[in-house]
């Protein structure tokens, strides 16, 4: 029962997808529905992710351990970015009529998911910036490793540090304006034999090799073989 | 005791640091610009878009995080622009859940308010859902059914737009503008199976691996990171946040060219220094 | 423009100035000010989430429909992805495999073919073209490469097999490859980081620069 429903249910759900790329019509509104119901059930996996990061960070605070100033403030930020957002924006719903008989009206353009809302303000001002910035700070890194690491050791590795070195001239107005002082068609040639040729032929091998890995790991999640997204017991 | 070439190799890290952000921050007081040359690329997705029927309906996703808004923000608006600069209904989407739905709700309605563009009968933000591969293929049966609402929560069936909108039939063409795999799923399920032109921009990052799809003729056009999107910032004729971004891109580019070189200078003196103490 | 800036817009210039300025904080060393900025967008991140499900999902398509457009069988995939939730007991936990089972299963039916279909074959059939088909001589250069470069990099990637003799040689080409092309990949990789850097500093020296003039 345990893991033989599971498996009917991949099968089936699997199944119907395959079968409405072969023969369409013949499955009537089936396959539509099962997307449908798909979009609706993984819905809830991003939720339950939110619920792991509170109940282990809300540990940490309960029994003051290590860093707990820092997993409180995780925490209030959770509460702060969620509660808003799921408030009632109008009276329009019998919730609507509870919280705002109690709370301003006005409150109403601050809650939701909406353009004014509290939501909205904190992902504006606070969350994006700072993603903006954890991944910006890439940019340091990659310097530092391509000074420290970057070595022309043997041939294979100088391939790529050239080509790695004309790639970046060639995608910069000033190096493009370089590249064309030893030849007016050099920055046409990187992209035509460099980038659709040696590149595209690359990353064609890759696409096809993935490709095939793919839709085999899919058959075998189709057919039960593969059952690891189960997890353990 | 160490070498020059040892202690150079070895310089502590900050330093590095320190002259990639001079290098960036140097351009912005000493402006020089250069000629933003144009890639075959980033022209056949001009032209793809610029072919198009006036006041057809596209689509245009922000599939892409916060972490890749000066690469790809760019590309939005400069999309947003030729379209509404051509009067084309433009349904947005967003596959990504940790701020796509946000971000197109922005840049839409700012570019939207300069050309005086009404939402519900020139643009509609669909927002997000769960499963990019489920929500790709329902909407070819019915956008209604996987959106029952825009992101804004208005009922599709009271956006007049969305009357005439109704599955992929209705839209002329797909302008992706991704950071991650997505991009790869509208080419081999949308366009595949339903046919629709697909092309877009991408990060820096992807777009190496999306020339293969440009080349197999699944794609219409690439723009590639910033440079791809001063490139059609350039084909617009306006000048956006990449066109600017292009200056400092270049000095940073030379210095770390510059810093490649003299590590690797420093790695052949030093291995021929320990070859000369050893021998 | 900057003269005729409220106090929020200045707040809110303000705001970001420091949470970049904290977490770039980190490149100096490890400090509390870049610990504290993590930890608030680790939290606001999650937060996010709940706030798109609640409004995208729960509102938009299960309860809405199901209670004012009557859409009452909505209510079993609402079930299913409750059960979801079974995933935080120890002893009910499988249960939630069923649901995940739905979507994993679909996505795979869904991968099956689009994958074959849509990747594999076409990018097969793109690069079986007549090596005298195009126009000129650089046509078919580059068909020449491609074809290479494609057989080489699928041997170097196929490890059923030694990579002696005629496989060997072929790897060995496939490295080679795959070297110009990562060399590529490298440079576009610095490229796009570099990118998102300017993006901030440029925040700072516009933005910021721009309100810190406005108010000394």
């Amino acid at each position: 029962m345990r893991t033989t429903l599971p498996v009917i249910v991949a099968f089936l759900s699997g199944f119907v997808m395959v079968v409405s790329f072969f023969f369409g019509g013949a499955l009537g509104d089936l396959d539509d529905n099962a997307l449908q119901w798909v979009t609706i059930v993984g819905g809830f996996t991003l939720v339950l992710g939110v619920f792991s990061i509170l109940r282990v960070n809300g540990k940490v605070v309960a029994k003051r351990g290590r860093d707990w100033p820092y997993k409180l403030a995780t925490v209030i930020s959770v509460v702060a970015m969620a509660i808003p957002s799921m408030l009632p924006v109008s009276t329009n719903t019998v919730g609507g009529r509870i919280f705002y008989s109690i709370f301003p009206e006005s409150w109403g353009s601050r809650m939701g998911t909406g353009p004014s809302s509290i939501y909205d303000w904190l992902f504006n001002y606070i969350d994006s910036p700072m993603m903006e910035t954890m991944f910006a700070m890439l940019a340091f890194f990659i310097a530092s490793a391509a000074y420290r690491a970057f070595r022309a050791r043997n041939a294979e590795a100088s391939l790529l540090l050239i080509t790695a070195t004309v790639v970046m001239l060639w995608r910069i107005p000033m190096g493009e304006a370089l590249l064309r002082l030893f030849s007016d068609s050099l920055p046409d040639y990187i992209n035509m034999y460099v980038m659709n040729g040696f590149n595209v032929s690359v990353q064609r091998g890759i696409i096809i090799g993935a490709a095939l890995g793919a839709a085999s790991m899919s058959l075998r999640i189709i057919l039960g073989i593969e059952r690891t997204y189960m997890g353990k017991g | 005791m160490a070498s020059f070439w040892d202690n150079i190799q070895n310089i502590d890290r900050r330093w590095i640091y320190l002259l990639v952000a001079g290098a960036v921050l140097f351009p912005m007081i000493f402006v020089a610009n250069f000629p933003i040359e144009l890639t075959p690329e980033s022209l056949q997705l001009y032209n793809a878009i610029d072919a198009l029927p006036d006041s057809c309906a596209v689509m245009l996703t922000f599939d892409y995080y916060p972490s890749a808004l000066a690469e790809t923000e760019p590309m939005s608006v400069a999309a947003l622009r030729h379209m509404f600069r051509k009067n084309m209904k433009v349904v947005t989407i967003s596959n990504i859940p940790l701020g796509g739905p946000s971000i197109a709700e922005r840049v839409t309605r700012e570019i939207a308010k300069e050309y005086g563009k009404e939402y519900g009968v020139d643009y509609v933000n669909l927002g997000y859902k769960y499963g990019y591969v489920a929500v790709m293929h329902g909407l070819a049966g019915s956008i209604e059914r996987i959106f029952p609402a825009d992101n804004t929560g208005n009922l599709l069936r009271d956006l007049p737009l969305m009357q005439t909108v109704k599955n992929y039939d209705n839209i002329k063409f797909i302008y992706v503008v991704a950071d991650n795999a997505t991009l790869e799923y509208w080419i081999s399920i949308v366009n595949a199976q339903y046919g629709i032109p697909v092309g877009g921009g991408v990060t820096a990052v992807m777009a190496p691996k999306m020339y293969a799809f440009v080349e197999s003729g699944q794609m219409i056009g690439l723009l590639g990171g910033m440079k791809g999107a001063a490139e059609y910032e350039r084909l617009l004729g306006i000048l956006g946040t990449a066109t600017r971004g292009m200056n400092s891109q270049s000095m940073v580019h030379l210095v770390i060219i510059f810093l490649v070189i003299i590590g690797n200078v420093g790695f052949f003196f030093s291995r021929q220094d320990k070859g000369k103490r050893n021998g | 423009m900057v003269e005729s800036m409220s106090f929020l817009d200045h707040f809110q210039i303000w705001l970001r100035a420091y949470l970049i300025l904290s977490l770039f904080s980190f490149l100096y060393k490890d400090n509390p000010f870049y610990k504290l900025s993590e930890h608030i967008f680790a939290g606001l991140s999650a937060g996010y989430y709940v706030g798109l499900i609640w409004q995208s999902v729960i509102l938009q398509q299960l309860i809405n429909p199901m209670f004012d457009g009557g859409q009452w069988w909505l209510v079993f995939p609402g079930i299913l992805g409750i059960l979801m939730f079974t995933r935080l007991s120890r002893n009910y936990s499988w249960i939630s495999r069923v649901s995940l089972a739905f979507v994993i299963g679909n996505t795979a039916g869904i991968y099956l073919v689009s994958e074959l279909h849509g990747k594999a074959i076409r990018q097969i059939w793109a690069t079986m073209i007549p090596l005298d088909g195009g126009s000129g001589a650089a046509s078919t250069i580059l068909a020449l490469i491609v074809i290479t470069g494609v057989i080489s990099t699928l041997v170097y990637f196929y490890f059923s097999k030694e990579h002696k003799g005629l496989m060997g040689a072929t790897a060995k080409i496939g490295i080679w490859f795959i070297m110009i092309s990562f060399g590529a990949h490298f440079g576009y990789t610095v490229m796009g980081r570099i990118s998102l850097l300017i993006g901030r500093i440029e925040f700072l020296y516009y933005d910021w620069g721009g309100s810190l003039l406005s108010i000394f």
